[in-house]
């Protein structure tokens, strides 16, 4: 009898490791929407590690772990926008690079979400440093106030070292590259719908800022206080303002055609 | 031996004609010898039976043959066989000895230099033998003819003492020509030349041996110096471009031949000796290269890269380092002049879709400043970003619909986009642009473009390097960036391992690697089958194992097409090692190749820039005016600047002909670097002044005494060919002792005609004899005696 508890025991650990296992780094298949069809363009989502994992992201790399916030119905609809309002050929389904595979140098644009969560291993990072640098493009979106800030820059600092963060400028070329916004103002999460608050926690103002390379080229683009996603995926809702909408597709468009274009 | 058998000198062969002497005409003899020959058939025949039934078949006809031949001859010799030739009338011609005096011949072999050499044959009876018969005179040559010896000279050793090999160049041929004219009026029975054929100027023309012929002097030559150095390495020519974009990469294409150092390694350099550098005599070091020796005396041809650097005339050397033992050292440095322009290039780059190529392409271009991208793609259905643009009005308007707005641009680079996206006109402006204006174009592969970008039926398929598929289909994506069974590569073909455009790395092999190691391509396209007259630098290895060209360039009319069909490339970006220069390197290369040959209004050129020896130049103007159609109106001047103050201003005249092309003959007075500014204008009825069409910059540069230390092995050909082209006779020093036997037999100068019978040669006495022998031999060894 006292075997069986023991065998018991043991089985039940073992199915309990099993599950923490594929939580965090099983059912990857479940993040791919179809077969790579090849494309020129793929929308492509970073996943990382969070080291300041919250309620939204438990455990480590797990789906629905920060990285993977709004995906997939924010990515989708964005790509069904860029699909039908640029010459960017994408017919592509969603796809995601790994912070620890090689792969992400073939895919020159990355969206990365909740980047206040994110952690590099020194290998990570330099990866991440290296991808920038030889003409990667990194769009960062979904981080609120002060702390969030600080996590994120802490994860950066570990990539660049050594670049500055500007704010960007509204005549600058990435609001003008497809569309010209010359107006930007704060694109809330779906809190607005229930709230009619457009900053979580101290993010009152709206940050578009970058960072850039040694010729001016913009390697980063972050739009912090704000969150994107959420605009493209409730673009659709009744109560989410179209305003919002509009603007986060017509960023992210420029911010893609600029990436393809500098 | 030869007159032992003939009796008469080999000259009285080779110059004479044979006659008959007899009083009977030839048809007669003719007529007699094929008697003889039929009566002895006839007699041989009706007796064979009865007196040798065993000469029966071929034995007979044997028999019948030595007879009939004994008869011929015997008959020719009643006709008097004989050579008429025209001798110099003995102390009535002159006899010109010339010694070449450059300094060439100061070499020294065997114990002396090969002027003593020539000096020593001449005192050792070659002179005295011609001075029993002729009268002599004495010169020297090297880039003229000058008589070292007087008419009232007594003693012939002090003239010759007077020959110093210390001439800085040799042109035989002028010398020759001068000699030839000055020596119109004197009867000169013969030439004997004393050099060792160095001829500075390349080769012997036509008109100094047809001087000679007309007047029916022959030339005989004596060759001094071995034909082989030792020892030694050369340099034999080197090729770079005479102009070239500042900070660009070009190739020292370097051609040497060596003796006697089969597998030794070689060390070649590239300086910059140009006097912005202070130390003038090592100069900047820009390039260098070890290799190894090939075969004994066969050309070796070896590339080097290097950067130009800025702006400015540069003086290039280009050195072989000297090998132990080495003779002659001073034949292992050439120098080369390059117009490095400080005007930056401009490409017009037009593509029909964001996509990764264009923002790689023009990111590798950021560190050029020399060539700038002005871009223009399409970003939606109905927008067109543009970039690097000089003002807002610039492509304002979409792709140039005008000349002189598309002409404004040296380079055009077509990306995914359809034929069809230009309207005629337009894509008759992109062929004149090429063929006309002389601009550069490059077309990329892509979803839109080649053949499924309906290229393939436009009116611009004879300007594509390759013959487009006749099907669409032809672009492939890669399936699968994470599948690794579905990559496309690139490899270099043969003729792009040492091409200026696809050199990553110094070393042809290593080069070669490294393109086999670059990342697989992100897509690939068939961009049919090149041209004849194409050239495929690399391929591309499909995943089906399928090889197509990548990069295929070719010359159309003044300018130059090319296609690199992939629009995948920037993976060697991305999926390099950060710090990899391939990718930039590749494209910097590719596009200064589109750009860098691409003329102005004004194209000044000159035969050659470095002048060896003689100053002469002539300087060749192509004008043409806003629309690049030839000016054949345009007033053109050179402005020359030279060393010591140097100035001219020389005007250029239209070439007949020739269109728009214009050229002046000029002289560089003095050894030095001389820059020359070619300005063209025309009157504008309009303004009420002249308008400047155009100006270009070149440089040449002036060296004397330099070709003479190169070709220092003695070039027996030249010297064999001008003997042989005149009546002269090639000689060795060891036959020097007939020579003044040879002399005489001259149709030059003041000659008789003397008569030479033959019947009484020797040799015909032996063949009678042995005609006779043979057939005695022949009788007994058949037992009929």
């Amino acid at each position: 009898m006292k075997l069986l508890h023991t065998i018991s025991a043991f089985v039940v650990f073992l199915s309990l490791s099993a599950g923490l296992s594929a939580l965090q780094f099983g059912g990857r298949n479940s993040y791919y929407y179809g077969k790579p069809v090849p494309s020129e363009f793929y929308w492509t989502r970073l996943q990382y590690k969070s080291g300041y994992a919250n309620g939204n992201s438990f455990g480590f790399r797990s789906f629905r772990g920060g990285w993977s916030r709004d995906y997939p119905k924010a990515d989708n609809d964005c790509l069904i926008a860029l699909r039908r309002l640029t010459h960017i050929n994408s017919p592509s389904p969603l796809n995601v690079a790994d912070m620890d595979s090689d792969h992400l140098f073939d895919y020159p644009w990355i969206y990365a979400v909740s980047v206040n969560n994110w952690t590099f291993t020194p290998e990570e990072a330099k990866r991440m440093h290296d991808y920038l640098l030889k003409g990667g493009f990194l769009m960062v979106d979904d981080f609120h106030g002060t702390d969030d800030w600080e996590h994120f820059m802490a994860g950066m600092r570990m990539v660049l070292p050594n670049s500055p963060v500007e704010d960007l400028r509204d005549d600058d070329e990435i609001y003008h590259v497809l569309y010209d916004i010359n107006e930007k103002f704060q694109i809330p999460s779906e809190v607005f719908v229930n709230t009619g608050r457009t900053y979580e926690k101290d993010g009152y103002v709206p940050k578009w800022r970058a960072i850039r390379n040694e010729h001016g080229r913009i390697m980063v683009a972050i739009c912090a206080n704000m969150h994107l996603g959420d605009a493209w995926e409730w673009a659709d809702s009744p109560e989410y303002p179209e305003k919002f909408s509009g603007l986060a597709f017509r960023i992210v468009l420029n911010y893609i055609t600029y990436a393809m274009t500098h | 031996m030869f007159e032992f058998f003939f009796k008469y000198p080999r000259s009285v062969y080779a110059q004479g004609h044979f006659a008959l002497l007899g009083a009977w005409p030839a048809w007669l003899l003719v007529l007699f010898i094929v008697a003889a020959a039929a009566g002895l058939a006839w007699l041989i025949r009706s007796r064979i039976g009865e007196a040798a039934p065993i000469l029966h078949g071929w034995r007979s006809w044997v028999i019948w043959g030595l007879q009939s031949l004994l008869a011929a001859i015997v008959l020719v010799l009643l006709w008097q066989p004989a050579m008429t030739v025209s001798q110099l009338k003995p102390q009535q011609n002159i006899i010109a000895v010339l010694v070449d005096d450059s300094r060439s011949m100061g070499i020294t072999e065997d114990g002396a230099t090969r002027e003593a050499q020539a000096v020593k044959a001449l005192q050792d009876g070659v002179l005295d033998g011609l001075k029993k018969s002729f009268q002599t005179r004495i010169y020297r040559v090297d880039d003229h003819a000058a008589r070292v010896d007087s008419n009232n000279s007594a003693n012939t050793a002090d003239d010759l003492k007077t020959l110093q090999p210390t001439a800085a160049s040799t042109r035989l041929g002028d010398s020759l020509k001068q000699f030839s004219q000055e020596t119109a009026d004197l009867p000169i029975g013969a030439v004997v030349l004393l050099s060792d054929g160095g001829e500075n100027t390349g080769g012997m023309g036509a008109d100094v041996i047809s001087a000679f012929r007309a007047r029916h002097i022959p030339v005989h030559t004596i060759g001094f110096g071995h034909e082989h150095a030792e020892h030694d390495v050369e340099l034999d020519d080197v090729t770079v471009a005479p102009r070239a974009i500042a900070g660009s990469r070009i190739a020292a294409k370097i051609t040497f031949h060596h003796r006697g150092y089969a597998g030794a390694k070689l060390n070649l350099t590239v300086r910059d000796i140009s006097t912005d550098h202070t130390n003038k005599d090592q100069g900047k070091l820009l390039a260098g290269r070890t290799v190894t020796l090939g075969t004994d005396g066969h050309q070796q041809t070896e590339t080097l890269l290097f950067d130009i650097g800025n702006a400015g005339a540069k003086t290039l050397q280009i050195a072989a380092a000297q090998l132990p033992g080495e003779q002659n050292t001073s034949n292992n440095i050439l120098t080369r002049v390059v117009n490095v322009g400080a005007d930056a290039r401009h490409i017009l780059y037009i593509e029909g879709e964001p996509r990764w190529e264009y923002k790689f392409i023009r990111q590798a271009e950021e560190d050029d400043r020399m060539v700038q991208i002005v871009s223009m793609v399409r970003t939606s259905e109905n927008k067109v970003y543009r970039q690097g643009i000089g003002d807002a009005k610039e492509l304002a308007d979409g792709f140039p619909s005008r000349a002189e707005d598309l002409f404004a641009y040296q380079g055009l680079m077509i990306g995914s986009v359809e034929a069809g996206y230009f309207t005629p006109n337009q894509q008759e402006l992109i062929r004149q642009f090429v063929d006309r204006r002389g601009g550069g174009l490059l077309l990329l592969g892509g979803q839109f473009a080649l053949a499924d970008g309906g290229w393939n039926a436009s009116k611009l398929t004879d300007l594509l390097p390759a013959t487009l598929p006749t099907q669409g289909e032809t672009f492939h994506r890669e399936a699968d960036p994470r599948n690794g069974t579905t990559h496309t590569t690139a490899e270099l073909a043969p003729a792009g391992v040492d091409n200026i455009i696809t050199r990553l790395v110094d070393d042809p092999a290593a080069n070669a690697a490294k393109w086999k190691s670059l990342p697989y391509l992100m897509d690939y396209q068939d961009p049919g089958t090149p041209k004849p007259g194409a050239t495929v630098l690399a391929n591309s290895i499909t995943p089906e194992g399928h090889k197509l060209p990548l990069l295929i360039t070719e010359s159309f009319g003044r300018g130059r097409t090319g296609i690199m069909a992939t629009g995948g490339s920037w993976r060697w970006q991305m999926s390099s090692p950060l710090g990899d220069t391939a990718h930039d390197l590749f494209w910097q290369q590719l596009l200064r190749w589109v750009v860098s040959d691409t003329p102005g209004h004004v194209t000044a050129s000159v035969p050659a820039q470095m002048l060896l020896d003689n100053g002469t130049t002539t300087i060749t103007a192509d004008v043409r005016d806003p629309q690049y159609n030839p000016a054949p109106d345009a007033k053109v001047e050179a402005h020359i600047l030279g060393p010591s103050g140097v100035s001219a201003l020389v005007e250029l005249t239209p070439v007949p002909d020739n269109p728009g092309q214009f050229q002046a003959t000029w002289n560089a007075p003095t050894v030095g670097s001389y820059l020359t500014e070619v300005t063209a204008q025309r009157a504008d009825a309009k303004a009420g002044k002249p308008q400047e069409l155009g100006r270009d910059v070149l440089t040449f540069q002036r060296m004397n005494g330099v070709a003479e230390n190169f070709h220092t092995e003695q070039n027996r050909e030249l010297l064999e060919h001008l003997a042989e082209q005149t009546g002269g006779k090639y000689w060795t020093s060891p036959e020097l002792s007939k020579l003044a036997a040879a002399i005489p037999y001259s149709e030059a100068g003041v000659t008789v005609r003397e008569t030479r019978e033959l019947w009484n040669l020797p040799l015909v006495f032996l063949i009678l004899v042995l005609l006779r022998f043979s057939e005695w031999w022949l009788r007994r060894k058949w037992g009929i005696v």
